[in-house]
């Protein structure tokens, strides 16, 4: 793979944004609330502005990695610094880019211990950060555990609902991800007999047999798969998602269960292609199950935030489906699923904190008729939902054509019903746009004031992502191929 | 120059000399006892630190002085230090008996130097001894008599129980190998390693270790001596001792070398019981110390893995989880010492509310629970990381695997306390929490040290090989 090093340090100057805004969140005293939110805003702009330029600047003629910077960090066992950018990376850098400077303005009007919050928020989002531009399999495992250390904290001081219990939960199972994740990294290092953790040195044809890959490629996959919300792992994510207060619920939906996929092709796929292929099989049909049963339970759901988190689970399967095709268009449908999703959730979320900071209720039959008495904000979450379902025009709309084409070629039956379940997406999205948002009103919230512009920045934002990808998907799938098709044919036949 | 390299060891002789003297005085002064321990403990890691490169044998190569074993010095001077530096009020002590205390303490770091650089089995057993009975009382100073005395006599008779086992075993080994020299061991053990008595004698010996470790089913002293002993004596138990019995099982296993490979099979064993036992346990514990009792013996199932794996790279991560274990045990009990400024014992439910009496308190707890539990970037899981690289190297995959899960299981208890610390409101207003400044800049020193060891452990996985190198 061409590694092209960087002239100045972008990726690392993303993670020392920060680090820095974390530290200076550290040193204001907890009463200049206004200050800290300043400087959250500004520092996650500012991360925002970098990724965003490294995904425009990034060279699609040249290809490969880009950007990169390695040095080396423990000699005895091989560790490198070493972070890049390529095509797989470079949305998901983009994606948390614009989900943490959203969801800081989502926490805008936090008043409880806001000093802590941001503290902790940008620690979770560094970890985020981290692990999608490092190349070396021991910083990448290190920074997703980074970014699940805040985690239990920020559910359990902000969230709502049943917080403890899914804090609990949500952290343990990440933990279980990371105890399968880790055995396999180290016996892949151990097994390559390189003495590195290089993830390019390591993913040269011929460094691990055909056993050793099927062996570690399970591990990797289910342990990353739990953070992915792979069914029957995903019981996590919903309960968490629900008890997490909202901007921690944007970056959680939005971004770290991309994590976790990405996770599996970045480590699972990449240094273990036989693997892939062998376990291919049962990654299309775990997607398959997560994208039916998600949907079905979601018909259910009276909680608002639950309906989401059981549209992610579906969602998710869908980026596992596209993975367990092994076909380039699987990949780019995969990875653009895991944008759009990405920003949607972050969408659905953030309208659904605002309905709840005013109401106090995100149960379903205690709102309705919301539209009439906050139109614009309603607007936003029903156009989140129309992307959910796979509306044409909006970003999602291309990813799930992509795998389902994909998927049909390889896997006819899974396929076809994974798109049948699209119908049910669509009946259970409409159901809470129905109940919420048209019908009668509750009397006691009809003196609530509509969203004001600035607080309707961040949504405007999202919303400007899904509808831009929407009318042209090739801003984003000509960044994705620069990876997936280099990487489908490197692949030994 | 000879004497430069028993220089820790004469500094920590002095000391406790000096408190000797002490005691025959008269009139008690508090601030003189308190200033010159924490003068002469500072001498000590001083010249500790100085004399890190010195090595030879000692009165005729009963005594071994090499990187390992200074490097080791340097942490039971440092824990000594750590201990010394938190007796600020010694309130939980009666005055007449400050000077034992000191005294005690002294000869305890002592003992354990001589311990890591024995050489002879004599020495070994006698230092041994000698710092296990100063621990005794030291255990069984505090003035509340009920826990102190109940704690103390049952440490002290589990603790003669097991030094009674290894006794046994030095005999077995000595009697049936004709060896009297630890290091000789390397070179007669592949003729000797089969035979029955070397084996029971081998085991028996390493017995006396796993008590000090805490290795099941050595360990069931651990949580009421926690519980009973003053909070810095069980801060000192968990932190030197546990690094000094590291030291010598290291050696021990090292010296026999892989002779005996089964060794490897008890070991494993050992380690997962260890593991899941400390683990489990933990979660039902309401008392803090308690609770870091049965880490502890998680812990040492962890140490284990390092220990058993019998390679250059599992014994240098074991020197590694020594250090590990030294800092972040520390930190968890400098924040029980804190909290607990009037000598009580601190439950879990006593930490409500920390986070807005003592937000530094409350931070330190929170990083040495979870270095506690190995979540990077923390010095925790550069510890579990290293042994773990070593056991794979063996092909151990079931072993780290079980380990890992183990791993889940303690996050659980750890989450707990620092839920309390974070979350839980206190059910009277709570008073602030106030911490000298030194304190805060020793609390502050800890999580840096932690933090930084996590993201950039270069430095000391380097000394921790080169110290392992010394020993092959």
């Amino acid at each position: 793979m061409q590694i092209q090093y960087a002239g100045f340090p972008y990726l690392t100057t993303i993670l020392l944004a920060c680090a820095a805004g974390l530290l200076l969140i550290v040193f204001i005293p907890e009463e200049r609330r206004k200050l800290i939110r300043w400087v959250s805003a500004i520092f996650s702009g500012y991360t925002l502005v970098l990724s965003a330029y490294l995904f425009f600047a990034y060279d699609k003629s040249l290809g490969g990695l880009q950007f990169a910077e390695k040095v080396l960090w423990v000699p005895s066992l091989g560790i490198h610094y070493f972070n890049a950018a390529d095509g797989f990376n470079l949305p998901n850098l983009l994606l948390t880019g614009i989900v943490f400077f959203t969801g800081v303005l989502t926490m805008w009007e936090l008043e409880t211990r806001a000093k802590e919050f941001f503290a902790l928020y940008f620690l979770l989002v560094m970890g985020v950060f981290g692990l999608f531009m490092s190349m070396d399999l021991f910083f990448i495992f290190v920074w997703y555990d980074v970014s699940l250390f805040p985690m239990y904290l920020l559910i359990v001081i902000w969230g709502t609902t049943r917080k403890e219990y899914g804090a609990m939960k949500l952290t343990l199972y990440l933990l279980a991800g990371s105890a399968l994740i880790l055995p396999a990294v180290i016996y892949l290092f151990v097994k390559s007999g390189l003495n590195t953790f290089d993830i390019v040195a390591l993913m040269q044809p011929g460094t691990f047999t055909e056993y050793q890959q099927k062996f570690a490629f399970l591990p990797l996959y289910l342990g990353f798969g739990i953070l992915a919300g792979v069914w029957p792992f995903h019981t996590w994510s919903p309960v968490g998602h629900v008890a997490a207060p909202h901007g921690v619920s944007m970056v959680h939906a939005g971004v770290l269960m991309k994590i976790g996929a990405f996770g599996v092709l970045r480590v699972a796929i990449f240094l273990c292609p036989k693997g892939w292929e062998y376990w291919a099989d049962l990654m299309a049909l775990l997607a398959a199950v997560g994208i039916i049963y998600g949907a079905l339970v979601g018909l259910r759901q009276t909680d608002l935030k639950y309906v989401i988190g059981y549209s992610s689970v579906s969602h998710m399967g869908v980026v596992g489906l596209g993975l367990a095709t092994v076909t380039v268009e699987g990949l780019d449908g995969a990875v653009f699923q895991m944008f759009a999703h990405g920003v949607m959730t972050a969408l659905l979320f953030s309208s659904v904190g605002y309905i709840y900071d005013r109401t106090h209720s995100k149960l379903i039959s205690e709102l309705g008729g919301l539209s009439k008495i906050m139109p614009v904000a309603s607007s936003y979450f029903i156009v989140a939902a129309l992307a959910s379902m796979g509306v044409p025009g909006l970003a999602n709309f291309w990813g799930e054509l992509m795998v389902f084409i994909a998927a049909i070629k390889v896997y006819p039956v899974r396929g076809v019903v994974a798109v049948l379940a699209l119908v049910i997406t669509a009946l259970f999205m409409l159901r809470v746009v129905q109940r919420t948002f048209y019908g009668p009103g509750n009397e006691r919230y009809a003196q609530l004031p509509d969203i004001s512009f600035s607080l309707g920045i961040p949504r405007m934002i999202l919303l400007f992502v899904l509808v831009l990808l929407g009318f042209c998907p090739s801003l984003l799938l000509n960044v994705i191929q620069t990876a997936s098709i280099p990487f489908m044919n490197g692949l030994p036949r | 120059m000879k004497w430069m390299s028993f220089a820790p060891e004469i500094v920590n002789f002095s000391a406790a000399l000096w408190f000797l003297a002490l005691s025959l005085a008269t009139c008690p002064d508090a601030r003189r006892d308190r200033l010159s321990s924490l003068l002469l403990a500072t001498l000590g890691a001083a010249v500790s630190l100085t004399s890190v490169n010195c090595e030879g044998g000692l009165f005729g190569a009963v005594y071994q002085v090499d990187l390992f074993s200074q490097v080791f010095k340097v942490m039971l001077s440092l824990g000594l230090l750590f201990v010394v530096g938190l007796c600020g009020e010694l309130n939980d002590i009666r005055d007449r008996n400050r000077h034992d205390f000191y005294v005690l303490l002294f000869v305890s770091t002592l003992a354990m130097m001589l311990l890591v650089s024995a050489n002879h089995f004599i020495v070994l057993y006698v230092s041994l001894e000698l710092s296990s009975y100063s621990l005794y009382v030291l255990v069984a100073l505090r003035k509340d008599r009920d826990f102190g005395i109940e704690a103390g006599i049952k440490y002290f008779v589990s603790g003669i129980f097991a030094s009674g086992i290894m006794l046994f075993g030095l005999a077995l080994l000595c009697g049936t190998a004709q060896i009297v020299y630890l290091n000789e061991l390397m070179r007669v053990s592949p003729d000797i390693a089969n035979q029955p008595a070397v084996a029971i004698g081998v085991l028996l010996v390493l017995g006396g270790f796993f008590f000090k470790l805490a290795v099941f089913p050595f360990h069931y002293w651990a949580p009421d001596v926690y519980q009973g002993a003053m909070n810095q004596v069980a801060a000192y138990i968990a932190t030197a001792s546990k690094v000094a019995a590291i030291a010598v099982l290291v050696r021990l296993v090292a010296s026999f070398g892989q002779a005996g490979s089964y060794l490897v099979h008890v070991l494993a064993a050992m380690s997962i019981v260890s593991m899941t036992v400390g683990n489990l346990a933990a979660i039902v514990q309401k008392d803090l110390k308690r609770l870091l009792a049965y880490s502890t013996i998680a812990h040492a199932g962890y140490v284990l893995i390092g220990i058993l794996s019998m390679n250059p790279a599992g014994y240098a991560g074991a020197v590694f989880y020594a250090l590990a274990l030294l800092v972040m045990k520390s930190a968890a009990f400098l924040v029980v010492i804190m909290v607990a400024f009037d000598g009580r014992n601190v439950s879990i439910q006593q930490l409500a509310g920390l986070h807005k009496r003592s937000p530094i308190l409350a931070l330190t707890l929170m990083v040495s629970l979870f270095s506690l539990a190995g979540i990077p970037p923390t010095i925790g899981f550069t510890g579990k990381f290293l042994v773990f690289v070593a056991a794979m190297e063996r092909g151990y995959f079931a072993l780290v695997l079980f380990a890992m899960i183990n791993v889940v299981i303690s996050l659980y208890y750890y989450l707990l306390a620092i839920k309390a610390a974070y979350f839980l409101e206190p059910a009277e207003e709570p008073l602030p929490l106030p911490v000298s400044r030194p304190i805060r800049l020793l609390a502050g020193a800890l999580i840096g040290v932690m933090v930084a060891a996590g993201f950039y452990p270069s430095l000391f996985i380097q000394l921790a090989n080169a110290a392992v190198q010394s020993l092959m």
